[in-house]
C-alpha cells in the first residue's frame, strides 16, 4: 500500500491563538479516514492549513504529499498535485460563470501536468458526463459559481469539482451540513462513485449519518488539537451513542 | 451643446478618451453613453431632460494603474417629469492610481415621476490607490424613484483561496474576479458598437462576446 499523505507532529494556529497541537496521521492510497471531533477541536483548521489557508500558521510540524513538502507549496500548487476540499462554506462568485471557472481550474492542472489543454468539445463532454453523476442541471454552466445555489446545490456543486479535478486527496469538510436526505445520498453516492484504488478522502463531520453512506476504514477522533483517539468505523457509532465526553 | 429632438436616439462608446458632452434631451429622446478608460482621462457628462419620456444611460468604466487618474464627472438634470435615467459608474484602480467620481443628479420640483439611478462601485487592488466619491443628490419633486448607492472595496479574499483551492494561480484568480467586476458595464455596450480596441478584453470576459 502507497503511502499518500503523513502529518507529523504538526501545530497551526490563527491570530497568535494555537489550534492543533501536535497532529499525527498517515493516510495511504485507497482509504477514507473519518475525522470527528468537537466544536473547537481543530476540525476545519485541519482542512485550512492542509490547503493552505493564509491565514493560518505552521508553527510546528511536517506534512508530505506523495513524500513532497506540502507546506512549502502555495495553494494553487497543492491543488494541481492534488489536494481537494469540499468547502462546508462554498464561496459565491458573481459574474464568474461555472463554465469559464472550471475550464481554467482544469487547464491550469492539466498545463501542471504538461498536457495540451482540453478542446471547448472535451470540456463541454466532461462536465456533461461529471454533472449526470451529481443530477446537476445543465443550466448551471452559465451562471456564476455558487450564487444563487441553494445549501444542496453548494455542496453538490463542490462534489461535481471533485469529479471533474480527480484528485487524490480530497477533503470533505462537513459536507453533509445543511443537506436533506435526498441530496446526502446523491453527494455521497458521487464521492463513492469516485473513489479509486489510488485515491484516498478525509472525510471530516459532526455526525455518524454520513458516515452510514460513506464508510470509513478509519475514524480518528480530534480533541482540542490533537487525535485522541482511533479506531475502524464502530468508533462512529460508539461516538453517536456516548458522545465525545464517553470515549475520553 | 448637442440638443437631442424628439424621438432621436443618441448612443456611443468612447474608449481611451476624455469626453466632454452637453447633451439637452427634448420629448422622447435617448441617450446612451458608455465610456472606457485605461489610462489618464477627464470626463464630464452634462445631460438635461427638458421633454417628457427622455431616457438616458450613462455607463462608466475606468481600469488604471501606475500613476495614472481618471475623474468622471456626470451632471443629469430631470428638468421635466417621466423621464428615466441609469447610472453605472466602476472604477478599477491599482498600484497608485486615482479615481474620482462627482456625480450630480437633479430632479426639479416640477419632475414627478422621474426614475433615476445612479450607482458607484469601485476596485482597489492596491494598498495605495486611491478613489474619490462624491455623489450629489438634489431632489425637489416628492413623487420620485430615486436610488444611489456608492461603494469602495478590495477583492474577495475567500473567493480567491476558492479558485487557488482548485488550481487557478493568485494572478489568474485576481484577473477573474477583476474581469467579473467589470463585466457589468462591459455588458451594456450593444454588439453592433463594440469597438475592435475591446475584444481582445471581452474575449476574455464570460458571455459579453459569444
Amino acid at each position: 500500500m502507497n503511502e499518500l499523505l503523513r502529518i507529523e507532529n504538526l501545530h497551526a494556529s490563527i491570530g497568535g491563538k494555537e489550534i492543533l497541537k501536535g497532529v499525527n496521521l498517515v493516510i495511504n492510497e485507497g482509504e477514507v479516514h473519518a475525522i470527528m471531533g468537537p466544536n473547537g477541536a481543530g476540525k476545519s483548521t485541519l482542512s485550512a492549513v492542509l490547503t493552505g489557508h493564509p491565514a493560518y500558521e505552521v508553527t510546528e510540524g511536517k506534512v508530505l504529499l506523495h513524500g513532497e513538502d506540502l507546506l512549502a507549496m502555495e495553494p494553487e500548487i497543492r491543488a494541481r498535485a492534488g489536494m481537494f476540499l469540499s468547502f462546508q462554506y462554498p464561496v459565491e462568485i458573481p459574474g464568474v460563470s461555472m463554465t469559464n471557472f472550471m475550464r481554467t481550474a482544469i487547464n491550469e492542472k492539466r498545463a501542471y501536468e504538461g498536457k495540451e489543454p482540453l478542446t471547448p468539445k472535451e470540456f463541454l463532454t466532461l462536465m456533461r458526463e461529471k454533472k449526470k453523476l451529481l443530477e446537476l442541471p445543465d443550466k448551471l454552466n452559465n451562471r456564476s459559481v455558487n450564487e444563487g445555489f441553494s445549501g444542496g446545490e453548494k455542496k453538490k456543486n463542490e462534489i461535481f469539482q471533485m469529479a471533474m479535478l480527480e484528485p487524490c486527496l480530497s477533503i470533505l469538510d462537513e459536507t453533509d451540513s445543511g443537506l436533506d436526505i435526498d441530496a446526502l445520498r446523491i453527494v455521497a453516492e458521487g464521492v463513492n462513485r469516485l473513489k479509486t484504488p489510488q485515491n484516498a478522502s478525509i472525510v471530516i463531520t459532526h455526525y455518524q449519518r454520513l458516515l452510514d453512506y460513506i464508510v470509513p476504514d478509519f475514524v480518528h477522533v480530534l480533541a482540542d488539537g490533537q487525535i485522541v483517539k482511533t479506531g475502524d468505523k464502530t468508533l462512529a457509532l460508539v461516538l453517536e451513542e456516548k458522545g465525545y465526553e464517553g470515549i475520553a | 451643446m448637442k440638443v437631442l429632438r424628439k424621438g432621436d436616439i443618441f448612443e456611443q462608446v468612447f474608449v481611451d478618451e476624455s469626453v466632454n458632452l452637453h447633451i439637452v434631451q427634448e420629448a422622447g429622446s435617448r441617450v446612451k453613453i458608455h465610456l472606457i478608460n485605461f489610462s489618464s482621462a477627464t470626463n464630464t457628462v452634462t445631460v438635461e431632460q427638458t421633454g417628457e419620456g427622455c431616457e438616458t444611460e450613462i455607463y462608466a468604466l475606468a481600469y488604471v494603474r501606475g500613476e495614472e487618474q481618471v475623474t468622471t464627472e456626470t451632471h443629469v438634470k430631470h428638468a421635466v417629469g417621466g423621464g428615466k435615467s441609469n447610472q453605472l459608474i466602476k472604477f478599477v484602480l491599482d498600484d497608485n492610481a486615482r479615481g474620482r467620481f462627482i456625480g450630480d443628479l437633479k430632479i426639479v420640483q416640477d419632475a414627478q415621476n422621474t426614475e433615476a439611478h445612479q450607482t458607484n462601485r469601485n476596485l482597489l487592488l492596491s494598498e495605495t490607490a486611491e478613489m474619490r466619491t462624491q455623489p450629489q443628490l438634489e431632489i425637489y419633486a416628492d413623487d420620485v424613484q430615486a436610488t444611489h448607492g456608492a461603494s469602495t472595496g478590495q477583492l474577495d479574499e475567500s473567493a480567491l483561496f476558492y479558485m487557488q483551492q482548485r488550481g487557478i494561480g493568485k494572478q489568474k484568480a485576481r484577473q477573474l474576479l477583476v474581469n467579473a467586476f467589470m463585466k457589468e458595464v462591459l455588458d451594456k455596450i450593444p454588439n453592433s458598437l463594440i469597438p475592435n480596441s475591446l475584444i481582445p478584453l471581452l474575449d476574455t470576459i464570460d458571455g459579453v462576446v459569444e
